[in-house]
């Protein structure tokens, strides 16, 4: 085969077709994708596309009456598509009707639909099978998804409608907001809410139809979920939402497309005599998850990463401030020994010393040459803060939330790690700077705010 | 179709009532120990092994309904299809689906159920998705990545689509077998913790209080879905397994209020689909010439079960209830 680049996805003949048709499939999907997500309404896409199967393979059966022939794409892919967009709404209705008429809890009516539902268009295909054989291959596409044999065609119809549901999204942005959000409001506001959510549904049956071909009923709901998932981890606003999301979803289609071929080339050149096309939309469904995995891990503040760096250092500034507390009670300019500091602390001895050495990195803590450690100027003051803190909240807690004296330890011993300056001089004005706490322990004084503001910042 | 093949098969030429009469004859002739076991005629495996699978499937299916985890069954079907795999890439016969000891495949599937209800529970909780998106996540990644394996190492994406679809023309004795050791397995575990496990379904609390942990059945249970998909995958494929576990409960469901008669309902309608379902199919390759899968036959048979029984059902069936709209709004 010929030399392929990036650029010749879009302009070759044979490429072409798969790769936009492929992008403009996923845009929707993933645009669509948002609204559910939102909704928490995820595994609908799921539902919808299995029992899309049945009409899809019915619309095929039908072409075949008809006697339209395998090149005829226009009027197959056609009938296909009506013909799932009508079992898709059937299904549709089945589910409403299992949850509100027969009191079917709304999971168990999901399941039941989808498998029945494919589980006939699988009997139906087997008729197809013996009866159109040339039309069977069509059928099987839409199992896996197959974006090979699509032709420019095919990027015309997909394309219309990936347009059409773009538009109805952008024309009832406001509207859809407020019912996903929002649907008392809305209702107040006198939006009809439930044509909203039809709408809604209508965009799904929408997506999912133009989405089978590519992907196929099995895995459709992966790009439903997928980019709406990795979008949100970036985002807390809708319009930036859908941006994200569609641009993942272009992105992830136009990877699954490129790594099909160019992974199905290189094993034709590892090994010739086999042969076998990598099937496109499992493809672009890894590439889609993949996507969605980084950003699960390491987006900027909703990260798993980044949320597990942010524990582990304040549980090292929470070890760090208890050891210079430990110091501190136990007579501040007295040295004390590794294991006496690992006494008051549920961590290792390993993490103390990490902890410690830190802290002496800080010039809060200094070690003599017998291995003891023991407070520098800052560090005294600075322990005192937190002693300040713990106490002052003990205060708070008894004269204004009534807790007992005696359980207000516990409290304190979290909040210490937490107030800032601004909440300690709001405490302080609040309850008009005391010297004891409940315990009558004395209250370091304010002083030290102004000593370690100074090195903290 | 091996129909063709098998002209000693004692079904050939038989319509939908001459069926269920021979069928009858026979398992009376089978109990009486006139038919050896390995002289069952295909027909007869069919009904076997698809009836096993409608018991099994029933009895989870009950508590998957009543625990509300029939989607993570969904998911855990289609991640079935990576353990297929991996049996398959670890076995010494490498021909798909009869080459893989079934052995290896139940540990493979065991492991995939674990590895898909660890990682939807490490999504929500850890990573703080909703739980049907994780849901969703996980299983299509799985079986993205399980057909994209299945067509390296087969060399063709056959395999990815016998497996959803199932084939139940190619069962062999050994099935019945395996069917039967698992039903075995289910009805056990039910004989002894039938209670167990209906506590923890309707009182979750109650459950910890008494010390009956909720988390452990929920596991158990999970480990009878893949058992049970594993073995019904070469009959009916991992998808189709899911109507045999939602439909025939859901149907009993309609019928009764108690547990034991929905398990026992469930499991008796599951068998009525199963034999009319190969009966069917039987009838239409003979009368109309139209070779129809069968796995697919039967799951058709249970939707229209469960319609028929939702419409008729005295009190509270759909008939009634729109007769009883009509009856409000005349007055």
């Amino acid at each position: 085969m010929h030399n392929i680049n990036v650029f010749s996805f879009f302009t070759d003949p044979i490429l072409r077709a798969p790769t936009i048709g492929c992008m403009l499939m996923c845009l929707g999907a993933s645009l669509v994708g948002v609204l559910v997500f939102l909704k928490k309404q995820s595994l609908i896409g799921e539902v919808l596309s299995h029992a899309a199967y049945p009409g899809v393979i019915l619309g095929t059966l039908l072409a075949g009456f008809f006697s339209i022939k395998a090149s005829e794409e226009m009027q197959l892919a056609l009938f296909a598509l009506i013909g799932a967009l009508l079992t898709s709404f059937l299904g549709l209705w089945l589910i409403h009707l299992l949850q509100r008429r027969l009191k079917v809890t709304s999971d168990a009516a999901l399941c039941f639909v989808l498998s029945t539902f494919f589980g006939i268009g699988l009997t139906i295909a087997s008729e197809v099978q013996f009866t159109f054989t040339t039309l069977y291959k069509q059928v099987l596409t839409y199992l896996y998804g197959q974006a090979a044999t699509m032709t420019d065609i095919h990027i015309f119809i997909y394309g219309a409608l990936a347009l059409l549901l773009s538009l109805l999204i952008l024309f009832f942005y406001k509207e859809l907001q407020l019912t996903i959000f929002d649907a008392q409001y809305a209702k107040s506001l006198g939006l009809k809410v439930d044509v909203f959510n039809g709408l809604i549904f209508v965009l799904v049956t929408l997506a999912v139809i133009i989405g089978i071909r590519c992907v196929g009923v099995v895995l459709m709901s992966a790009m439903l979920i997928a980019p709406a998932v990795a979008a949100r981890q970036f985002t807390e606003r809708l319009l930036v939402m859908f941006f994200l999301a569609g641009c993942f979803g272009m992105f992830s289609g136009f990877l699954g497309v490129y790594s099909s071929v160019v992974l199905t080339e290189y094993f034709y050149l590892y090994s010739p005599q086999s042969q076998f096309n990598l099937p496109t939309g499992p493809m672009i469904v890894l590439v889609a998850s993949f996507l969605c995995l980084l950003s699960l891990l390491f987006a900027p503040k909703r990260g798993v990463l980044i949320r597990l760096i942010r524990m582990i250092s304040f549980r090292y500034d929470c070890i760090g401030e208890n050891v210079l507390k430990t110091l501190w009670r136990n007579g501040a300019t007295l040295p004390q020994s590794l294991s006496d500091l690992a006494r008051y602390q549920a961590s290792s001895k390993l993490y103390l010393k990490i902890v410690l050495w830190g802290l002496m990195r800080q010039k809060a803590v200094q070690k003599n040459p017998t291995g003891s450690y023991f407070l520098t100027k800052s560090g005294f003051s600075q322990a005192e803060r937190i002693v300040r803190l713990h106490r002052l909240w003990e205060v708070y807690l008894v004269e204004y939330l009534d807790v007992g004296a005696e359980r207000v330890h516990k409290s304190a011993e979290e909040m210490e790690h937490i107030l800032t300056f601004e909440l300690e001089r709001e405490l302080t004005l609040l309850l008009n700077d005391p010297q004891k706490d409940p315990h009558h322990q004395p209250i370091p004084p304010m002083r030290s705010l102004y000593v370690s503001s100074s090195d903290a910042s | 179709m091996y129909h063709l093949l098998m002209q000693a098969n004692p079904y050939s030429n038989l319509n939908f009532f001459q069926f269920l009469w021979q069928l009858f004859i026979r398992a009376a002739l089978f109990i009486m120990g006139k038919i050896p076991f390995d002289q069952l005629a295909t027909d007869e495996i069919q009904v076997g092994v698809l009836a096993g699978i409608a018991i099994s499937s029933a009895m989870v299916g009950c508590f998957l309904i009543l625990r509300r985890m029939t989607m993570l069954a969904n998911s855990l079907s289609h991640t079935l299809l990576m353990g297929i795999v991996f049996a398959y890439f670890f076995s010494t016969n490498k021909q798909m689906g009869s080459g893989a000891s079934m052995q290896a495949m139940i540990v493979a599937s065991l492991i995939m159920g674990f590895i898909t209800a660890f990682l939807t529970e490490f999504l929500s909780q850890t990573a703080k998705l909703q739980e049907d998106a994780s849901l969703g996540l996980v299983f299509t990644t799985f079986f993205a990545l399980g057909i994209v394996l299945a067509t390296l190492l087969t060399r063709s994406a056959h395999i990815g689509i016998e497996a959803v679809m199932g084939n139940a023309d190619a069962l062999v004795l050994s099935d019945l077998w395996w069917v039967y050791s698992v039903l075995f397995f289910n009805a056990i575990l039910y004989l002894f913790f039938f209670k167990e496990f209906a506590l923890t379904s309707f009182d979750s609390s109650l459950a910890v209080a008494l010390g009956f942990s909720p988390i452990f059945f929920n596991y158990l249970l999970m480990v009878q879905v893949s058992i049970t998909s594993i073995t019904a995958f070469r009959a009916v494929g991992v998808l189709l397994v899911l109507a045999f576990m939602t439909g025939p409960p859901l149907t009993a469901r309609l019928l009764t209020h108690s547990l034991l008669k929905m398990v026992l309902g469930g499991a008796i309608i599951g068998v009525i689909s199963a034999i009319l379902g190969v009966a069917i199919t039987r009838h239409m390759w003979t009368v109309y010439g139209m070779a129809l899968s069968t796995s697919g036959v039967v799951v058709c048979t249970i939707f229209f079960l469960y319609f028929a029984v939702a419409f008729f059902t005295p009190g509270r069936g759909l008939l009634s209830q729109m007769r009883k709209g009509r009856l409000s709004s005349l007055s």
